[in-house]
């Protein structure tokens, strides 16, 4: 016998009705602090202080500890030198792809495997993880997700999903791969492949967000707002669309406690080292590719042939098409030589800057994402989930010009790196 | 908790929440006037990319401790002080960190980590609200602690 949602509750309430005997309870201030948390008056403001703690921690922890303050000077002070002394004796081409533009004088615009792609992995993306995961297995075992699931559950549900999405959403902001698999709790297909494609489209990951905070920071706040109307909107398009059901989910909600320093390490350590694992080496097959492409002229081939959408549609400078082009491999990269346009002369207002960097947000997973993606998904779904991403760039894309055209943010971009 | 607490705590919590909720107020004002620029006024600093975040918080915590003020003895209104208490430690607790983080690493120019002491002195002359208000808001462990006395 099948049931519908409705009458499987029914069923639900009349066994517990017949079942459990309710006797008198005064409530602890766990208890208390707990329904604070989850009801939307209070719950909501709370929610907005652990997100501005979650992120400032993020910012000053990856980027002013330790990229900006031991990380930057490690690799351009010191490995940078090191490499082009060791290098210095090979052919063009070898040094080219591992070291990169021989007069670069820092790891970032060198744009070789051993620096910019070490440097990226390491030195950018690994402490913007590690501050991630960190405070994420705080969150978990201080028993806050789940009440940050049971505050979003209601919104979660236009869009056909549960408030549980909201723990894959926050882990893709780390790394999309953990993200990805930690969809594997949803129920259904339908939900699953609505999870996987809103955060392979509209979520980004730590190494980008890294990267926007240090090149883009006055425009990061846009830029998640602009992802985010999208991941709602296309949800709620996607769920009216795609056949399958939404059920509920039935999950535990434990009693606030202290988290122990052994779970936070062990969790930490799990999630860091699938990262290392897994999308380390894919940011440096990365590299590796930008820097073939770029060595062989093929760059340049792709960049001048796409250029009429990223000029005509899009509404972008001419000089933008070969970092665009370099994003469907390396986005946070991308991000990175969109920043620097203006600083190496390039006439880019404000807006121009913001609408590149969403349509980067938006356009092609990582790779390893891609990978995984198939992995979980099956072929039709995953074509599926390109279909909508190339939908959602050209109306992104086309939408952002024609609001670009009324002047908005038309100063020129002056860029924070000079 | 007796009621001669719950009444100094209501007392207590109303006026601080008020004084929680104007700073929330002013960091508006000042985002409005100054940008995130923001103003230094004595010891008082008010800037930042997260200015306006801040002033949303404290703006909700203010009226939170308000809203918490009548019958201040029932858990849930406790819950609800304790709620606002730690959305300011957060705020302030955040500000510390970013001073101890950028006091850590020697610079560009300089060695790979700054002299003990040399760098913090410079940073914490002027001190956002919500680190003022975080030392006032720890009052609310007595009603916590004379909640627990009042059941054991």
């Amino acid at each position: 016998m099948e049931l519908t949602v409705d009458e499987r509750w029914g069923l639900v309430e009349r066994i517990s009705k017949e079942t459990v005997e309710l006797g008198a309870y005064e409530p602890s201030l766990k208890d208390a602090l707990a329904d604070v948390t989850v009801r939307p008056a209070t719950g909501i403001p709370f929610a907005i202080a652990v997100v501005y703690g979650f992120w400032a921690f993020f910012c000053e922890f990856a980027g002013t500890l330790f990229t900006d303050g031991f990380f930057v000077k490690l690799f351009d002070g010191h490995w940078l030198p090191w490499l082009q002394g060791v290098f210095a004796g090979t052919p063009a081409w070898v040094f080219n792809i591992f070291v990169g533009d021989p007069l670069a004088d820092n790891c970032f615009e060198a744009f070789g495997v051993l620096t910019s792609g070490i440097f990226l992995a390491i030195g950018v993306v690994l402490p913007a993880i590690v501050a991630f995961y960190l405070i994420f297995a705080i969150l978990e075992d201080v028993g806050y997700m789940p009440r940050l699931a049971v505050l979003v559950d209601t919104l979660f549900h236009k869009i056909g999903l549960h408030g549980f999405a909201i723990v894959p959403t926050i882990l893709s902001l780390g790394c999309n791969v953990p993200g990805v698999t930690a969809t594997r709790p949803l129920e259904t297909r339908k939900q699953r492949f609505l999870a996987i494609t809103l955060l392979g489209v509209f979520v980004p990951c730590g190494a980008q967000i890294g990267i926007m905070e240090g090149m883009v920071p006055g425009l990061i706040g846009w830029v998640f707002l602009a992802l985010a109307i999208g991941y709602f909107v296309v949800g709620f398009i996607i769920n009216k669309i795609v056949p399958g059901e939404s059920p509920e989910i039935l999950m535990d909600v434990p009693p606030y406690q202290l988290p122990t320093a052994r779970n936070i390490w062990r969790k930490l350590w799990m999630r860091t080292a699938k990262f290392l694992t897994v999308a380390v080496p894919f940011v440096l097959l990365g590299c590796v590719i930008v820097a073939i492409l770029y060595i062989t002229g093929a760059m340049d081939a792709i960049a001048s042939g796409l250029s009429p959408v990223i000029t005509g549609v899009f509404g972008l400078p001419q000089d933008t098409a070969a970092a665009m082009i370099a994003g469907f491999l390396r986005k946070d990269l991308a991000v990175g030589t969109i920043g620097m346009l203006a600083a190496g002369g390039v006439t880019i207002t404000v807006f121009q800057v913001f609408t590149a960097v969403v349509l980067l947000s938006i356009y092609f997973p990582c790779l390893a994402t891609f990978a995984l993606m198939i992995k979980e998904l099956n072929w039709k779904e995953t074509l599926g989930a390109l279909a909508v991403l190339m939908v959602m760039v050209f109306v992104y894309g086309t939408i952002l010009h024609l609001i670009g055209m009324t002047g908005i943010g038309g100063g020129t971009w002056v860029p924070l790196v000079e | 908790m007796n009621n001669k607490a719950a009444k100094f705590c209501s007392i207590y919590f109303g006026i601080f929440g008020a004084i929680v909720l104007i700073f929330g107020i002013a960091g508006f004002v000042v985002m409005g006037a100054y940008g995130t620029e923001g103003v230094t006024w004595g010891p008082l600093e008010m800037s930042g990319m997260f200015l306006p975040w801040r002033a949303i918080i404290l703006v909700a915590a203010g009226a939170m401790y308000l809203s918490s003020v009548g019958n201040f003895g029932d858990i849930r209104q406790l819950a609800k002080s304790l709620a606002a208490s730690i959305m300011i430690w957060i705020v302030a607790g955040m500000w510390i960190w970013a001073g101890i983080a950028g006091s850590i690493p020697g610079g560009e120019e300089g060695g790979w980590f700054i002299p003990p002491g040399e760098e913090l002195v410079g940073l914490w002359t002027a001190i956002p609200p919500a680190v003022f208000l975080a030392a006032f808001s720890l009052a609310i462990i007595y009603p916590i602690r004379s909640r627990r006395k009042a059941a054991a």
